[in-house]
């Protein structure tokens, strides 16, 4: 074998035949890229796009970064590249830092769930011999909160504290034993107020509101946000073929990250702030201490350390990073706080506790006429990411189905628990699974195949939803067919035996916010990524983009070791500092891959320009005949007319010293114009369907899913194998919710299972079989073609299992999670139904399909057609949500059909029909009642 | 989470224990005996009930004795598991405790005299300041009972040991030492109904061991275990049944983690057998047994479905031990 060698020269410097130095002169030989691979590897061309010239197939057709593939790294299976850190130990997490001279941080939690604190009397804590700092709300009365619209929370309480757990002061010590014992000498003073614990109370008129807002402050009531969107023909749900109408409690969950929070403040000799945390947005940390500390950012340095999960519940700042910082500029020295586990419940921002009705229904063809949600979801004691929430419960179901109307009542209350917040497929889990399983039982109702039924209503590669998303890529319809296969759905549905059940659901999920939270999208781009290559030939790569795990490390080193055709070793992510990283606005939305993946490949994209440049300059061929190669570059016709990589670095910065480039994202402007349009926004969206197997034990009710075909579409796997981690990790997380996890409150409002052996996350032995199936839809605006995998994979799980639970037993269960009791008292009310005493006698159903089953077959092989000259812009013709229906895309379609709504706000005749969240609309804003009076 | 501070003590003899205990009652310190530590120094994080000393049995060679007929204190349910003369009905609900980790460090003597548990109760010290404490973790300010509010004359926490029912439908006994001597007891007597008291143990006594009689290997048995998840969890129910095969009379039934005790279920077979002129009718015999527990609310799963899932259970475990009969 033998091919064009990478480095230049031989690699030993000036040197006599014989080996001795020349006199007068070092040795100092030329940097080399080889390493113990000196020689260049023949082009991969199984990963370069046949549209290119290589032999990658792509069905969906070209992709804008085609010509940017090298056959490098992009869709081959790595570990990512920090995980020799994490498996050999030496990954540092928030508590793995040690400084000089630390003391430790302790929090004082509130022991009631809502009182005022009349006073703090720290006089005994600081007496106590080795306390070196103490702190109350007084110290930092600046409010912050990761939303810009509802900042409502401070460092330690001020005047009020709001649930058990709550921060009330805080202490530094020189030991941990002497500051637990500093937090037994408070003495508080307290007024007990009257607590809220259940959602729908939150709804009513309260003397004491948890939070005030003043005019914009909803009567007297606990209701932090309301949302009402309407669109479509709402005469479509009159008289309905089949209606499916489901009213359901989900428990709040938790994330179940392995790594507590733990946070290190030290103030460095010029006054500066260094902190370091596991966040996942270290960029909202950075603006919140500015504003609780009085100082300006450029004088804060936040240092992102390993992040040991995170899943939505390390995104928010937290009090008690403010806390650290205050403790070490008043101790003066650096101060580390960990919490505890129940610590991490109570600062908790998992997914809400919610109460959702849904009521479905299709017509004569089988079309979905409408959808109909009310939300209800249990904010607890403050905002967080709950404003985007109540959007998300309901506007993130407006896809992957053409819908005839859309109709949707959300509410957030605060309640005296500790605050929920984002979590992994952020407020779109709950709502997908009600909405799945509705669709289940119209198919039911309507005697056909459900996955018939959502193969004949899908929504077409670029298209338009009902709300006003723009739907780019999708792979809804090759997930749907493969999870169909891949688990023999046509021999098993209805047809197995009791106790055995199989079940469908699909999923869609935002790949990244169109809209971000603390940016002006005018102003600045949602990611950057700085370059920086230096005579050495190591590429170093400057992000802001937090690794919580995800492997959005190893995205960005795979996009630029792609674009400049180097081994992923030469790569250097640097990505943990605040100082360094150019703005990334943090790891959220599955954002992540897509932005800041694309902000890399320009970055790439202008160190390669600068590369081929010197190369056209050395060699005289233009860059259009110019192959890069493993560490090579050369005329196209003739490798052996080429220079190495270093050979064309060195030319190329004979004049500028290291290489430079940046590359930034930017969402395009899309969506509409109502309130809350740009809530959902996304530049491209995720699809998933799965299949779920499950044994339910009808003596008992336990619930064991045993198989899950699960196919999402990511638009291209960068990493397939990082993507089958997410789908599989993404199951096991979805079971916990849909099997096993909830968060418990007792009667008296306290969280009665703050701990690992409680909380029940699933175990290895609930682990079903996962097959996880990728689908490449390539996104046309995607990072080579890439989507989200992070989020959207979680979320069809929980209705395949509910609809294979159903399809086992008979039983619909609408009360999340399905614990063995759960399914058990299902089982006994729908024994004591039919009048039977033993559930092994239970009936499981049966599926005969009716007329309208054969039409929606037909009707899926003419939407295939229809999907895939879309998808491969062979067909470019306008498509939004009504086509199906029979409107026309390109004239509005308010002009073409009587009664086409599209509203924010409910018109008085609706008033007295809405639901539960609904009903929040009943109330006025301060400021209107003052009008009134 | 910081343990707090106990003096770790270390005899090397049962005498060397007994003495030693013996001291510390007459100084008029408190102390507690520790054996794998699984059970007691995660309520030492949690600042339940901690002691400023705290003897190990880990030193002491006579508790490690292990053979069909005896079994030491300090015997790892690791090692029962996978100790071949073992009875199959206790290696087989050994194996089902906790996770397989735990089981390499928890011991029979631990699982035995496994403090009860409330969700009221096994929580931190912040957490149970905020419910003003309660009646088995008072602080010393005399609190009620948060289970069965009204009444703090009795402690309501469950025993949720797994191998209690076992030992007792093999008919096994304890040796228990202390500075007084030493005694035997049956297992099922070992118990003494209060969450709080726990077991007949007095100040200074500890389990050495547990006997089985020699026709206990006769005895073909059955453990049903209910919990939310197959690693981990602690009995939400659990019912052991043994019986030497065909002889009814001989049927043995004891159950767990429905009551602050595990129970023998003696009084209900004996009236079963006297109904059904000697014979099992796995239904009825399932009924009077669920109708003889009363479960409370202070465990994972509600006490209605644990109570439910006793007939359940107790069917199971019948039909598992009469396959052939």
């Amino acid at each position: 074998m033998g091919s064009y060698r990478q480095q230049p020269g031989s690699g030993k410097g000036d040197q006599r035949r014989d080996g001795k130095r020349v006199a007068g002169k070092q040795v100092f030989p030329p940097p080399g890229s080889g390493g113990s691979d000196p020689e260049m590897r023949p082009r991969d061309l199984d990963f370069i796009p046949e549209t290119v010239g290589g032999r990658e197939p792509k069905p969906a057709g070209d992709h804008i970064h085609d010509r940017d593939r090298t056959g490098t790294t992009v869709g081959k299976p790595m570990a990512l590249v920090d995980s020799n850190a994490k498996v050999t130990g030496q990954a540092w997490y928030g508590d793995d830092v040690r400084l000089q001279g630390e003391a430790i941080g302790k929090i004082l939690r509130s022991p009631h769930h809502y009182a005022r604190i009349k006073s703090i009397d720290t006089t005994r804590v600081e007496a106590l011999p080795g306390v070196l700092a103490v702190a109350t709300g007084e110290d930092a009365p600046n409010r912050f909160g990761v939303l810009p619209v509802t900042k409502d929370e401070h460092a330690m309480a001020v005047d009020k504290v709001r649930h058990v757990g709550d921060l009330v002061a805080c202490v530094a010590a020189v030991d941990e034993a002497t500051a637990i014992q500093a937090l037994s000498l408070f003495d508080i003073e307290w007024e007990l107020l009257e607590p809220v614990f259940d959602p729908k109370k939150g709804l009513e008129d309260h003397d004491e509101p948890i939070h005030w807002r003043g005019k914009y402050h909803l009567a007297r009531t606990n209701v932090q946000k309301r949302v009402f969107q309407e669109f479509g023909d709402r005469s479509l749900v009159k008289a309905p073929h089949a209606a499916s109408h489901g009213s359901w409690t989900m428990a709040g969950v938790h994330h179940g990250f392995t790594e507590p929070h733990a946070v290190v403040a030290h103030w460095d000799p010029n006054g500066r702030l260094q902190l370091y945390t596991p966040q996942q947005v270290p960029h909202y940390t950075h603006r919140a201490l500015s504003t609780v500390l009085d100082v300006p950012m450029h004088q804060i340095n936040v240092v992102r350390t390993f992040v040991g999960g995170g899943f939505g519940g390390k995104s928010d700042p937290f009090p008690h990073e403010m806390c650290a910082a205050i403790l070490a500029r008043k101790a003066g020295v650096p101060i580390r706080i960990t919490f505890d586990r129940e610590e991490v419940y109570w600062i908790n921002r998992g997914r809400h506790p919610s109460h959702i009705d849904v009521k479905m229904t299709a017509d004569n063809e089988g079309r979905i006429s409408g959808f109909d949600i009310d939300a209800l979801i249990d904010g607890g004691g403050f905002a967080s990411f709950g404003h985007v929430t109540s959007y998300y419960n309901g506007v993130l179901a407006t896809a992957p189905y053409e819908l005839g109307s859309f109709h949707y009542t959300g509410a957030r209350v605060w309640t005296n628990k500790p605050a929920s917040g984002a979590m992994r497929g952020h407020g779109a889990v709950n709502t997908r699974c009600a909405v799945e399983v509705g669709l289940d039982e119209m198919a039911e109702q309507m005697a056909v195949d459900p996955i018939d039924l959502r193969l004949a209503n899908l929504l077409p590669p670029h298209s338009r939803t009902i709300s006003g998303f723009r739907i780019t890529s999708n792979g809804m319809r090759e997930a749907l067919t493969r999870v169909r296969e891949g688990s023999d759905w046509d021999n098993k549905f209805r047809q197995l035996p009791l106790g055995k059940g199989i079940g469908i659901g699909c999923g869609f999920f935002i790949s990244g916010s169109g809209l971000p939270i603390h940016w002006d999208p005018k102003n600045f781009p949602h990611a950057t990524v700085h370059i920086q290559v230096d005579m050495d030939g190591g590429v170093t790569v400057h992000t802001g983009a937090a690794d919580i795990g995800q492997g959005s490390t190893t995205a960005v080193a795979q996009v630029v070791a792609e674009v400049l055709a180097l081994p992923v070793e030469m790569i250097h992510v640097r990505s943990h500092e605040s100082d360094t990283s150019p703005v990334d606005l943090g790891s959220y939305s599955s954002r992540v891959t897509f932005m800041n993946a694309n902000a890399a490949i320009r970055a790439a994209i202008g160190i390669r320009d600068q590369l081929l440049k010197a190369a056209w300059e050395m060699l005289g061929y233009h860059p259009n005949v110019l192959v890069l190669n493993d560490r090579r570059i050369y005329y196209k016709h003739d490798p052996a007319v080429g220079v190495s990589y270093l050979q064309a670095l060195h030319k190329a910065q004979e004049d500028t010293g290291a290489l430079i480039a940046r590359g930034a994202y930017r969402s395009p402007p899309m969506g509409g114009v109502h309130k809350g349009a740009a809530a959902g926004l996304a530049p491209a969206y995720s699809f998933s369907a799965y299949v779920a197997e499950v044994d339910v034990d009808v003596e008992t009710g336990k619930v064991s899913c045993t198989n899950v075909w699960a196919a999402h579409d990511c638009g291209k796997a960068l990493n397939p194998l990082a993507v089958q981690g997410q789908i599989i990790g993404s199951c096991h997380m979805g079971l916990g919710q849909v099997l096993s996890e909830k968060m418990v409150y007792g009667r008296t409002g306290h969280l009665q299972n703050a701990n690992l052996l409680d909380y029940k996350i699933p175990s290895v032995h609930e682990m079903p079989h996962v097959e996880p199936i990728i689908v490449e839809s390539s996104d046309p605006e995607g990072p080579f073609g890439a989507k989200e995998a992070g989020e959207g994979p979680l979320l069809p799980i929980l209705p395949a299992v509910v609809n294979a639970v159903y399809d086992a037993t008979g039983i619909r269960m609408r009360d999340l999670p399905l614990t063995p009791d759960v399914v058990y008292k299902g089982i006994e009310k729908h024994l004591k139904k039919i009048g039977l005493d033993d559930p092994l006698d239970l009936e499981t159903p049966t599926l005969t399909h009716g007329p309208l089953q054969q039409q929606l077959v037909e009707r899926a092989k003419e939407h295939e057609v229809r999907d895939r000259l879309r998808q491969r812009s062979e067909d470019t013709s306008a498509y939004v949500n009504g086509v199906l229906f029979g409107f026309d895309p390109n004239r509005p379609l308010s002009e073409q059909v009587e009664g086409w709504r599209e509203a924010d706000e409910p018109l008085p005749e609706q008033l007295a029909e809405l639901g539960f969240a609904g009903r929040a609309w009943l109330k006025k804003e301060q400021r209107h009642m003052e009008d009134d009076a | 989470m910081l343990m707090p501070p106990f003096e770790l003590h270390h005899p090397k003899t049962v005498e060397e224990a007994c003495k030693l205990a013996a001291n510390l009652i007459d100084e008029g310190h408190s102390f507690d005996w520790v054996a794998g530590g699984t059970d007691v120094l995660p309520n030492y994080k949690w600042r339940i009930n901690p002691k400023p000393h705290v003897i190990s049995l880990a030193s002491i060679p006579d508790a490690f004795v292990l053979s069909s007929t005896e079994i030491g204190c300090m015997v790892t349910l690791d090692t029962l598991v996978a100790t071949e003369d073992a009875h199959p009905l206790l290696r087989q609900a050994a194996a089902k405790v906790a996770s397989s980790l735990i089981r390499k460090s928890a011991t029979v003597g631990g699982n035995l005299c496994l403090d009860t548990r409330c969700f009221w109760y096994n929580q931190s010290e912040d957490w149970r300041r905020s419910i003003d404490w309660c009646h088995k973790a008072d602080c010393g300010t005399g609190a009620d009972c948060r289970v069965i509010p009204n009444q703090n004359t009795l402690c309501v926490a469950t025993y949720q040991g797994d191998l209690a029912p076992n030992f007792m439908v093999l008919n096994a006994s304890v040796l228990i030492v202390g500075p007084n001597g030493e005694r035997t007891v049956d297992v099922a007597s070992f118990y003494q109904l209060d969450g709080m008291k726990k077991n007949i143990l007095e100040e200074g006594e500890f389990l050495l061991k547990v006997m089985l009689p020699k026709d206990a290997a006769k005895r073909e048995g059955c453990y049903q275990k209910l919990r939310v998840r197959e690693s981990w969890d602690f009995p939400e129910a659990g019912i052991a049944a043994s019986w030497i095969p065909g002889e009814s009379d001989t049927l043995q039934i004891a159950s767990t983690a429905l009551e602050s005790i595990p129970k023998e279920h003696s009084e209900q077979i004996t009236q079963h057998l006297k109904d059904n002129n000697g014979a099992i009718d796995v239904k009825t015999m399932a009924v009077s047994i669920q109708k003889s527990v009363k479960p409370v609310n202070n465990t994972a799963l509600p006490p209605r479905y644990r109570r439910s899932m006793v007939k359940t259970l107790t069917k199971r475990a019948l039909m598992g031990i009469m396959k052939e009969n």
